[in-house]
């Protein structure tokens, strides 16, 4: 893989490191190519923590924290490891990382640790990790795939952000444990904390991105 | 040799190399994790502990208590003892003056799909059920999982150990009119239900025994 030469960034002033793909890549991972809206992958875990915007926050940071971690590692041994076993590798990267965040929840905070429960864990197999360190940090210089893990990581963040809101909210009327709709005249509506809330959220949550992302449907179109 | 299998040999060799190093570089960074927040993770596993002991003692407890408090709050209230061979956990608040409240033991055994491990409190003879917790369990969500429901736990409250004619052992059934050391099962959760009857009536056996020694 020939590695392009850096080109002055307008944008940023990592000097050119990023190969004046910064902004792009941000743009790609949080917005028109979004692990969740678009390629509809790491679903598992946004349909299962979501019922509490706090349990989507705390999700939300684990994987933009194992992604960014995950892809600068791979990117930085990209030359040096072998084609055969990188994908164990990249597993073996990915899951130092998950279980370092876990152990920190499990010291730190004990109480969010069993919310999430093995949820934490699974990130070692949520696609989006392992697609951008194969799709993405094994083609990429160090600096742009950390940028590229922060986007996936915050577009999955903020997608699970928007879900946690609305499911807590209509669930239980509240919002991060205070009362927002007040039980007096608001009837919370049970099914919005329970699995089948979960599928009613992401899907109109995936079809109003869509709606928005009408360039990126167009491409899709054979 | 000839010079292909030297080139397999070699990139044999490397990969088995980075292999090795890569797993040894995680393996480090994970025991070094591991070791630092040790102190920290058991601490908050010894408060959860003894949250679940102070709950089924009926001693009030705030649901967002720090580890801290928790720890405070069971050593005010609560004594490790020793009834015979058996760990009780005595509760004897300071403003009682030694009287003692109620009594806790710990028992546990195996679930459907993994250990169930609980407390039961008892009155200070050791003859009435007071409360019920289960702090680990795995069971089926929705069916046997419904044990750590207060629907299911409170059944527990007032049950004898012994039934009328003074055979120990409480059980979980379904039927009409139960008894007083019975309560109802939980429907789709045989197996589950079976187990706790079973964990429950080892530890009524070694408190009764217990109890036989010291007339």
């Amino acid at each position: 893989m020939a590695e392009n030469v850096p080109q002055p960034c307008p944008t940023c002033t990592t000097g050119g490191l990023c190969q004046g793909k910064g902004k792009q890549t941000l743009r790609e991972g949080f917005w028109s190519n979004n692990p969740i809206s678009i390629q509809i992958l790491g679903i598992c875990s946004a349909l299962a923590v979501t019922n509490k915007l706090e349990n989507s926050l705390v999700m939300g940071a684990a994987l933009i924290f194992v992604c960014v971690g995950s892809n600068l590692l791979v990117s930085l041994l990209r030359t040096i490891t072998p084609r055969r076993i990188r994908m164990i590798a990249e597993v073996a990267i990915i899951a130092t990382f998950v279980i370092l965040f876990d152990q920190f929840l499990k010291a730190f905070y004990w109480d969010m640790s069993k919310t999430l429960g093995p949820y934490v864990g699974l990130i070692i197999t949520n696609c989006i990790v392992m697609g951008r360190a194969e799709a993405f940090a094994l083609q990429n210089p160090p600096i742009v795939s950390m940028v590229d893990g922060f986007a996936n990581g915050l577009g999955y963040a903020v997608v699970l952000a928007i879900i946690g809101f609305f499911r807590e909210l209509l669930g239980s009327g509240m919002v991060l444990g205070v009362t927002v709709l007040s039980p007096d005249w608001y009837t919370p509506n049970q099914i919005m904390i329970l699995a089948p809330g979960a599928f009613i959220s992401l899907g109109f949550l995936v079809a109003l991105f869509n709606c928005f992302n009408k360039k990126d449907e167009e491409d899709k179109k054979p | 040799m000839k010079d292909s299998t030297r080139k397999f040999l070699k990139d044999y060799l490397y990969t088995l190399t980075y292999a090795v190093v890569l797993a040894l570089c995680c393996s480090v960074l994970l025991t070094g994790a591991a070791h630092y927040t040790k102190p920290y993770q058991e601490k908050n596993k010894k408060a959860e502990k003894n949250r679940s002991i102070l709950e089924v003692l009926g001693i009030p407890v705030e649901s967002d208590a720090s580890t801290d408090e928790l720890v405070e709050l069971f050593k005010q209230n609560v004594k490790q003892e020793q009834v015979g061979e058996l760990p009780v956990y005595v509760y004897s608040p300071p403003e009682a003056a030694g009287k003692v409240k109620a009594v806790a033991v710990e028992f546990g055994g195996p679930g459907l799909w993994a250990p169930i491990k609980g407390f039961l409190s008892l009155d200070a003879n050791m003859e009435t059920i007071q409360g019920i917790v289960f702090h680990e369990q795995e069971e089926t969500p929705g069916l046997g999982g419904d044990i750590v429901t207060p629907a299911f736990r409170g059944q527990f409250q007032g049950k004898k150990l012994v039934d009328a004619e003074g055979n120990p052992g409480i059980r979980i059934i379904n039927k009409k009119d139960l008894a007083d050391n019975e309560v109802a099962a939980i429907s789709g959760a045989t197996i589950t239900c079976n187990k706790v009857q079973a964990m429950l009536n080892d530890v009524i056996q070694r408190i009764l025994a217990e109890k036989q020694k010291n007339k």
